[in-house]
């Protein structure tokens, strides 16, 4: 059985249609990567899975339970609030800022939900809190304020209260993406040996990297709908759709990625277009030197 | 100014003060608690509670506090409710201290993070908790500045009290103006007074400033 089963998944904000259809399912022990450009519905799909975001259509299964499904009258249907808490206990949450409580220490943070939402004992959770803050390395942290530490600390330390509930699925939102690149890798490291713990991953990322590496299968996400599947290796680096390969290609260059021709041309770097990007410059340093 | 008029008619005014700090504070006890009541109201789920606590916020924000006193002392009792003199008082100046500082702590917690909320829920924690634990301690930390500021305004309105006969300050001050004939003293006198005790509040705002202080 699977894990997470997702099938026909629908949301639209306003007139924005984010998410088109999208089904998938992941296996246990499986890490998933979901690569897509901005926009393209990657981070609203993984905040369906724990209804953060409430799917228009569409049906959620996790762990064998229905947490949302299509109603008789078409509209979503979601599973009572008690259920959806119980889920939500099962997968882990990590966020792109985030979201500690700046209001408390590190080892408050993490201790705050199992104690209150899974009923451990104070001193129990504390010494759990203890083992996850050395296993993410910031042992030595345990009395500091998220405002004291670094973004990669911060991240670390929301890694290891989402870790704190034991899940059985671990949720990751693009999670290296605010903090500074030289700090990424200190929590890329912690996503690896969790990983490699045989824990089950969802991870939305830019990180091409990472999920050559890490992830066991890749979903290309574009315009609300998954447009390509498959092993990591194959999809990043033979990816048989079009957009996947413009999407590879301006993540692994740094070369811009057009929507259409228009914007392909506007995107090109003629000199005429640059020197239009320095109107009102005075750009002509030598004839000015010369006087 | 006549200095020793001052210091003469003083304790005779000074008698109110007791007064005014006792309207100020239950008023500003039973505002709070009422103004807690219309912020959740004003989020729940409920359309209809949601409705009542607008209309009240509505009402309450759009008329002037002397006719809110008014409606205290006059149309109350033909309702049914009759109290003292005193606690009328309070009601009236509690009814608008609970509309402001129910907008106040409604900011407060709509000034919280919503990436606050989300850690919360996708933890598995209740809304209740949550509120309790995550989303309030924080969202003092916002209130404070403006529930100061409503505070010191509603100390200087207890001065409307006097119009409705309840001896604090102001009317102490008014009585010793139209017996002795002279206005510029007593009103100096008290102007003082309120001044003195609004900075007390002031300093209370840093102090609460300074505890809710974030940790960097």
């Amino acid at each position: 059985m699977s894990l997470v089963k997702v099938e026909g998944l629908h949301k639209s904000f306003e007139d924005n249609h984010v998410l088109r259809g999208v089904g998938f399912t992941v296996e246990k022990g499986e890490v998933l990567a979901i690569i897509g450009p901005s926009g393209s519905g990657k981070t609203t799909m993984l905040r369906c899975l724990n209804l953060l975001e409430r799917p228009d259509q569409g049906r959620i299964e996790v762990e064998g339970k229905v947490l949302c499904e299509p109603g008789p009258d078409g509209k979503s249907r979601f599973a009572p609030r008690n259920d959806i808490r119980r889920a939500r206990e099962e997968m882990g949450m990590v966020f792109q800022r985030f979201n500690l409580f700046p209001h408390m220490t590190a080892l408050q943070n993490i201790i705050e939900a199992p104690i209150s939402v899974k009923g451990v004992g104070k001193d129990s959770a504390r010494s759990r809190a203890r083992e996850l803050l050395e296993a993410v390395g910031l042992a030595h942290k345990e009395d500091a304020y998220p405002m004291q530490l670094s973004g990669g600390q911060q991240q670390r330390i929301a890694i290891a209260r989402a870790l704190a509930m034991e899940p059985k699925l671990m949720l990751f939102d693009e999670v290296t993406s605010a903090v500074d690149p030289e700090l990424a890798g200190e929590i890329l490291l912690v996503m690896k040996r969790l990983a490699k713990a045989g824990m089950t991953m969802l991870v939305v990322t830019h990180e091409m990297g990472f999920a050559a590496d890490v992830a066991d299968r890749v979903i290309f996400i574009d315009h609300g709908v998954i447009q390509e599947e498959g092993p990591a290796r194959e999809v990043l680096s033979k990816p048989q759709q079009p957009r996947t390969q413009a999407f590879l290609k301006a993540v692994l260059e740094r070369a811009p990625m057009a929507d259409d021709e228009a914007s392909a041309a506007a995107l090109t770097t003629s000199d005429e277009l640059v020197e239009g990007l320095l109107i009102g410059h005075d750009v002509r340093h030598d004839e000015k030197e010369g006087d | 100014m006549d200095l020793e008029f001052i210091v003469e008619e003083f304790p005779g005014i000074w008698e109110g003060v007791p007064v005014t700090i006792g309207l100020f504070a239950w008023s500003l006890f039973y505002g709070t608690l009422g103004g807690l009541l219309l912020a959740l109201l004003r989020l729940s789920r409920l359309r209809g509670l949601r409705a009542v606590s607008a209309g009240i916020t509505w009402v309450g924000r759009g008329i002037p506090p002397l006719i809110i006193l008014f409606i205290a002392f006059f149309v109350f009792p033909e309702i049914g409710i009759t109290l003292e003199r005193f606690p009328t008082g309070v009601l009236g100046l509690a009814l608008w201290a609970a509309v402001y500082q129910g907008e106040v702590i409604r900011a407060g917690i709509m000034g919280v993070d919503p990436g606050q909320w989300e850690a919360s829920e996708a933890l598995g924690m209740s809304g209740r908790h949550y509120m309790r634990r995550i989303i309030i301690p924080q969202g003092l930390r916002i209130m404070i500045p403006p529930y100061f500021g409503n505070a010191m305004t509603l100390l200087k309105l207890t001065s409307i009290a006097s119009i409705v006969t309840i001896t604090e300050i102001t009317l102490l001050a008014q009585r010793v103006i139209s017996f002795k004939f002279v206005s510029l003293e007593p009103l100096l006198t008290i102007a003082f007074i309120y001044l003195a005790l609004n900075t007390v509040l002031q300093f209370a705002q840093l102090g609460f400033e300074r505890a809710f202080r974030l940790r960097v």
